[in-house]
């Protein structure tokens, strides 16, 4: 089948969009904040004046979550998000697209080698974003570069990874700010089977004052993955 | 007692007062590259003009005490400053300061619209990462191998003199040697105490030793066998020892050195192998590339080399460990655990350094908190030694001696 290539606006999310390709397949997309740079081999996609960034599922949790039925996206036009865990920027650079210029996100990574990628291929040019190497337990050796967010994504791969997302919303989230919490079934008790592991993190959260809006798993995309979004 | 809350950013450092109302700040320079070395300073812990000046502000407004985020910042203010401070991570003034960043940019005159203050954010955390990121560079790891396989020279060299010092000032107080079994505090007492009638109880406690332990020591030297000794032939052991101490500086100085380095080359192998021998590891395979090719097997048995081609000539058993040997959970598991033991910690640090060579993330926790559980069901699922057969000499070659371990590995419980 040969379509025209078109892009529509998501009806349910701001700044995010359905192209449809040649070929007639729909794929998720965000409009290109450093137009022609693409970060992760994502292909580029120019419609009416405009560049998009096809987001790739199995490379975003972020994208899978959307794909699986996400009712919230709590990131949009404007918004300072604090991201942690940010690898080589696949999923912040999306997110950099969708906060756009007056928006900012802040990227907290460990490894060195991750970061580098990140500051030279990503951040060098998007000025909404910040790239910070610091370890995302400890919050406060990072709170001079970071200011108040709205939305905190976590997807550091780590054991208690729910208390830390915790202690970095204490510092850094809005009243009535979101969060995202990218659990790899997993990584945090290999005894336990998944969704005992997302019980127990997502009561974490509970108990840290936070409500529970959804939890969805992002199979196929990702095996013994799970993306939990819960409210301050 | 008037206390007063410290918030550092990347526009300088503020200092809230009572009921969190800004009352002094210092503006850095607005060059980010000038801004992320002081921030860098900050994190460090090192004092910085913009602080200290700050701070001598509000002590002339009459504030006494002093909160920061940081804990390593309130001890050295605390330190240099001569002043009360305590720590509070989410403090509500940075709390507040963090939520109204651009309203008090705005107002304080700092940038005179929020795009300005976005680039600035922007600037200084590339500038400031930069800085973080630039001390990794290629070939690093053949630097902190260099440096790991020197602690081992020193370890070496220190065990071979203390051998001579407990030798030579035994002529004088022989029975210390086997009282004190640690290098370090033999030489630093020779050093401080000088004649055996010196080691008495409050010396000895003075010097940080437990009490019980300075009772026993103190008895023992006023009943002392060992000769009389002059100042000068004293003069010249205390002055070997004074070396000796200064080598064991050294070596803390070097191990504090791999440990910073390893953070960054190789932070997995680090976490999961321990600093030291992950450096070892590195050494002996000749850079983390190499380590990182590696199969767990080789992994086990690295720096047994000598070990694996004795027992290929003389039939003898294959050794089970390299010189993972040395990581404290095979030293401490039990004599039968330890091959089993050896097995999943090879295995472990494989992935490591491959996920340090290869990807760069940090991942080790994961591979630490699998590597604990395997180690718990090892020793829950052998408490006791198996039954000892009755000596067989078996007939060894390299490759069925793999074919029988993997049988073997078959055997054992499925990860
Ligand atoms: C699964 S990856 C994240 C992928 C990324 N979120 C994306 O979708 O593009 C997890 C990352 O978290 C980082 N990480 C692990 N522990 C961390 C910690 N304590 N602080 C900061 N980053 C951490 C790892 O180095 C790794 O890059």
């Amino acid at each position: 089948m040969n379509v025209d290539l078109n892009v529509k606006p998501h009806p349910a999310f701001e700044e995010i969009f359905w192209v449809t390709l040649e070929d007639g397949s729909r794929k998720l997309g965000t409009k290109n904040f450093s137009p022609g740079n693409s970060v992760y081999g994502e292909r580029l996609i120019k419609f009416e004046g405009t560049e998009y960034r096809l987001w790739e599922p199995f490379r975003s949790k972020l994208a899978a979550a959307i794909l699986k039925g996400l009712k919230t996206v709590p990131v949009c036009l404007d918004q300072k998000v604090l991201y942690l865990g940010a690898a080589s920027g696949t999923t912040p650079s999306h997110i950099s697209d969708i906060v756009g210029e007056n928006g900012h996100v802040y990227c907290v990574e460990f490894a060195s080698r991750s970061l580098r990628e990140l500051v030279n291929n990503v951040v060098a040019f998007r000025y909404n974003m910040s790239p910070i190497l610091a370890d995302a337990r400890l919050p406060e050796s990072y709170s001079r570069m970071v200011e108040q967010v709205s939305t905190i994504y976590c997807d550091v791969a780590q054991p208690e990874q729910a208390k830390l997302l915790a202690d970095n919303a204490d510092m850094f989230l809005a009243e009535g700010g979101w969060v995202m919490l990218a659990i790899k079934a997993q990584s945090i008790d290999v005894t336990k089977d998944p969704a005992e592991v997302i019980r127990k993190e997502t009561a974490i959260l509970e108990s840290r004052g936070f409500n529970i809006k959804q939890v969805v798993g992002l199979e196929p995309f990702d095996k013994a993955h799970a993306m939990v979004v819960a409210q301050k | 007692m008037v206390k007063a809350t410290i918030v550092e950013s990347v526009m300088g450092a503020f200092g809230f007062g009572e009921d969190n109302i800004l009352v002094e700040k210092m503006f850095f320079p607005k060059d980010a590259v000038e801004t992320a070395e002081r921030l860098k300073k900050i994190e460090d812990g090192t004092l910085i003009d913009e602080i200290s000046g700050l701070i001598d502000n509000l002590k002339k407004k009459g504030y006494t005490q002093f909160v920061f985020e940081n804990q390593k910042m309130a001890i050295t203010a605390n330190k240099k400053l001569n002043i009360e401070v305590s720590v509070e991570p989410s403090s509500e003034a940075g709390n507040l300061f963090r939520e109204n960043l651009v309203t008090i940019a705005l107002d304080s005159g700092f940038v005179e619209k929020p795009e300005q203050l976005r680039a600035h954010l922007h600037k200084v955390s590339m500038e400031l990462a930069k800085i973080k990121v630039k001390k990794v560079v290629e070939k690093r790891d053949m630097l902190v191998a260099q440096a790991v396989l020197s602690v081992d020279d020193l370890d070496k060299s220190l065990n071979l003199f203390m051998g001579r010092i407990r030798e030579w000032y035994g002529l004088h107080f022989p029975e210390l040697d086997r009282l004190l079994e640690k290098h370090e505090t033999y030489s630093r007492l020779v050093v401080k105490l000088g004649r055996k009638e010196n080691f008495t109880i409050e010396k000895l406690e003075q010097e940080g030793l437990p009490q019980n332990k300075s009772k026993m020591i103190a008895e023992v030297a006023a009943a002392s066998m060992g000769a009389d000794i002059i100042e000068d032939d004293l003069a010249q052991i205390q002055y070997m020892c004074s070396h000796v101490l200064e080598l064991y500086s050294l070596r803390q100085n070097l191990e504090n050195y791999v440990e910073a380095v390893m953070d960054e080359v190789a932070p997995n192998t680090k976490a999961v192998a321990g600093s030291l021998l992950g450096g070892r590891l590195i050494a002996l395979a000749g850079g983390l590339m190499n380590l990182a090719k590696l199969p767990a097997s080789t992994m086990q048995i690295l720096g047994a080399e000598k070990a694996l081609f004795r027992s290929l000539k003389t039939k003898a058993r294959p050794p089970k460990h390299g010189i993972i040997f040395q990581h404290p959970l095979i030293h401490d598991g039990k004599r039968w655990q330890r091959g089993k033991i050896a097995r999943a910690l090879a295995g472990k640090i494989t992935i490591a350094a491959r996920v340090d060579a290869f990807k760069g993330e940090y991942a080790a926790d994961d591979l630490k908190a699998d590597l604990e559980k395997r180690v718990q069901e090892i020793t829950e699922r052998y408490p006791n030694p198996p039954p000892t057969p009755a000596p067989t000499k078996r007939e060894f070659k390299g490759k069925q001696k793999n074919r029988r371990q993997n049988r073997r590995n078959k055997r054992g419980p499925k990860r």
